[in-house]
């Protein structure tokens, strides 16, 4: 995971003023931001939006927390998403995700006792025609198997 | 019109030197098309774009195209001789996969450079827009009605109707707003239409902007379609740049100025109301209807928002006429169904589950599910038996096999609440129980509610636990009865229409699998 660059909510600030006009509508891109910058979203960094556009922090908390692909809470070290749409759970996703969870010695949404892993389970990740699909920091694997993805997270080349 | 040439001299001229540039670049060589998609990407697409631009030759050109719709056999690359032979490289072989297939939104995905507006011009682009700005708005929108064309998205709205009822509107500024949301599970229809042919959405997105009196149009993208959003990015510069966007389009007097927003996730988020809020910043929830969009939708002026697939349609339209789009695919074709009731043209399926070949297949309305899994997509996987398909997605429902001959159109395909939807088709084998998977869907549409509204929010949890309990053998007759009343009281009372829609895989499955649904209560109640 990359670095956070900004470290306090004087520095969010200018960062803030530079980049999103002061309007309602900039609310969501700016969420955006936050967790491309801190991979989820902290509180006092949505305080500070909620500052600077204007809304009151438990609305911008209400907004970020209806949305899915926005995170309140901080994830391991990496994150492994196994799809479990339909076409995947039929082709495999199913097995995929129940052995992951028996590696990692977590359930699905839980993170592993060392802080490193965070594994998930997803809704569908669109790659229906590729089932199994799994992604693993940002990056998604069709016709996914379990070694793999224990070879990605672990820097290793694929197979 | 006050400009000196018109828009379809413009684009001839403008056609002529992309054409004369494209000899240049690509006369006498092999082209090399690597298909890069979200769905190719997963499985090394990028790897394969490395190795051929490292081993290409000095006659031979690479091109990078969205993917045709073979996903399953991605990473695909072709390869076409001076001489026109073409040779396939994939994973597993394309056969008749496209026998039965009308390409018309998906026209040249895969096959041109993604975000190429030279390639686009040298395939037929942008003659739509030229035709319908060399018209009235009104005569265009009247074109568009005589076509037949009903939004994609799953409503299957009149997108003319629409129109016109924006342009009557007395208020400005008026918005357009294409819905890529696209959040539904088992649906990637608009992620290869934005990644293989941006610049078709493009061109439908100026046509009907001009048709209602916009100047200002938003691509909404769902938050995870990286790579769909960073070629519309790319496709609108090279389209402003080559004099196709912003203004004096084409030469006329026109202007559209495209945005691109992206969205945070949920499946409620495609919900155009809610979709609507989620731009301007409030919490994902639908808003209460009327005022519709149309009337008062973004910052509560008129807006429009039409679904990405079927800003697609619309070139074709304009370009080759309404009654060449009426007559694809126009059924049912008896004489006894008016020419404005029938369905036309095509709709994109993205086809899953137990089929070798799945994929985005563009079919002509009324082509069977059948046909789309066995000769499309040649199911059911070796050594299983079909015994199902799942069709439209969370607000749909399941289908027995004794129901696959039923034809797709618009809307409903059963008055048991399974209709077309999106155009998620997924087919099903005896490792999928349908009972499981109308509970995986029930689930679903508890997960994703939204919260606004009580029938919805309070329903769909205690239909999952209804289902539950019968599928567990600890179900009662009474679950059975609650399951029925409050699938109506969700359809009845939500605000919604994915709310409304939310009991159908339950009536779906009472409907269809009540059978099984009777055994499972009766043997748990020995």
């Amino acid at each position: 995971m990359e670095v956070a660059l900004i470290t306090d909510r004087k520095e969010l600030r200018a960062v803030l003023r530079e980049k999103f006009p002061r309007n309602h509508g900039q609310l969501l891109p700016a969420l955006h931001f936050l967790q491309h910058e801190f991979g989820h979203l902290p509180d006092w960094a949505m305080e500070v939006v909620g500052w600077h556009l204007g809304i009151p922090a438990s609305e911008v908390y209400g907004a970020a927390t209806s949305y899915t692909e926005l995170r309140i809470k901080k994830p391991g070290e990496h994150v492994v998403r196994v799809c479990t749409g339909l076409g995947c759970w039929m082709n495999g996703g199913k097995d995929l995700l129940s052995g992951l969870a028996h590696d990692l010695q977590a359930k699905p949404g839980e993170t592993t006792s060392d802080g490193r892993i965070t594994l998930e389970e997803t809704l569908c990740g669109f790659l229906c025609g590729l089932a199994p699909a799994v992604e693993v920091d940002g990056k998604w694997q069709g016709r996914a198997t379990a070694a793999a993805v224990h070879a990605s997270v672990n820097g290793a080349a694929k197979p | 019109m006050t400009t000196t040439a018109s828009p379809i001299k413009f684009l001839s001229q403008i056609a002529a030197e992309a054409a004369a540039r494209r000899k240049e670049l690509l006369g006498g060589k092999t082209r090399h098309i690597v298909q890069v998609a979200h769905c190719s990407l997963a499985v090394g697409a990028d790897k394969v774009v490395a190795a051929v631009r490292q081993a290409v030759g000095e006659n031979e050109v690479i091109i990078v195209a969205g993917c045709d719709g073979t996903c399953f056999q991605a990473p695909k690359t072709v390869t076409i001789a001076p001489d026109g032979r073409r040779e396939v490289k994939g994973h597993g072989v394309e056969s008749d996969f496209f026998a039965l297939q009308k390409r018309i939104a998906m026209d040249g995905c895969g096959e041109i450079d993604a975000t190429d507006v030279d390639d686009y011009l040298a395939h037929g682009g942008y003659a739509g827009l030229a035709k319908a700005l060399s018209m009235s708005p009104e005569a265009v929108i009247e074109e568009v009605k005589a076509s037949g064309l009903r939004g994609r998205g799953g409503a299957y709205f009149p997108a003319a109707m629409k129109w016109e009822g924006a342009r009557k509107v007395r208020n400005s500024p008026k918005y357009l707003v294409v819905n890529a949301e696209e959040g539904e599970p088992g649906i990637f229809k608009d992620r290869h239409l934005m990644e293989g042919v941006p610049h078709r959405i493009i061109e439908g997105m100026a046509i009907a902007a001009y048709a209602t009196g916009i100047n200002e149009a938003y691509v909404y993208i769902n938050a995870e379609a990286n790579l769909s959003a960073h070629r519309m990015e790319k496709a609108i510069a090279r389209a402003k740049a080559a004099g196709l966007l912003c203004e004096k389009i084409l030469g006329s007097d026109f202007t559209l100025n495209v945005t691109i927003m992206r969205g945070a996730g949920g499946y409620v988020c495609g919900e155009e109301t809610t979709l609507l809020n989620t731009m301007e910043g409030y919490r994902r929830e639908p808003r209460l209807r009327p005022p519709f969009p149309t009337t008062a939708g973004l910052w509560a002026k008129p807006t429009v928002i039409n679904n990405c697939e079927t800003l697609a349609n619309v070139p074709f339209i304009m370009a080759k006429g309404a009654k060449a789009y009426a007559a694809i695919g126009a059924w049912p074709s008896d004489s006894k169904t008016p020419p404005n009731q029938r369905a036309s043209g095509t709709k994109i399926v993205s086809l899953s589950g137990s089929v070798h070949r799945p994929g985005v297949v563009e079919l002509p309305m009324g082509t069977t599910l059948r046909q789309i899994i066995e000769a499309v997509g040649n199911g059911p996987m070796a050594g299983h038996a079909l015994t199902g398909v799942a069709v439209g997605g969370p607000s749909s429902g399941v289908f027995p096999t004794s129901m696959l001959d039923t034809q797709i159109a618009p809307g409903l395909l059963h008055e048991s609440g399974v209709m077309l939807g999106a155009g998620g088709v997924i087919a099903l084998d005896e490792r999928t129980p349908a009972l499981d998977v109308v509970r995986r869907l029930a689930a679903y549409n508890a997960a994703e509610s939204c919260g606004k509204c009580t029938p919805c929010r309070e329903g769909t949890p205690r239909m999952v636990d209804a289902l539950d309990r019968i599928l567990s053998g600890k179900g009662a007759q009474s679950d059975i009865e609650e399951l029925r009343y409050l699938a109506d009281v969700v359809g009845a009372a939500s605000l919604c229409g994915l709310g409304q829609a939310a009991g159908s895989p339950i009536t779906s499955a009472l409907r269809f699998f009540g059978d099984e649904i009777a055994m499972r209560v009766a043997s748990g109640a020995r």
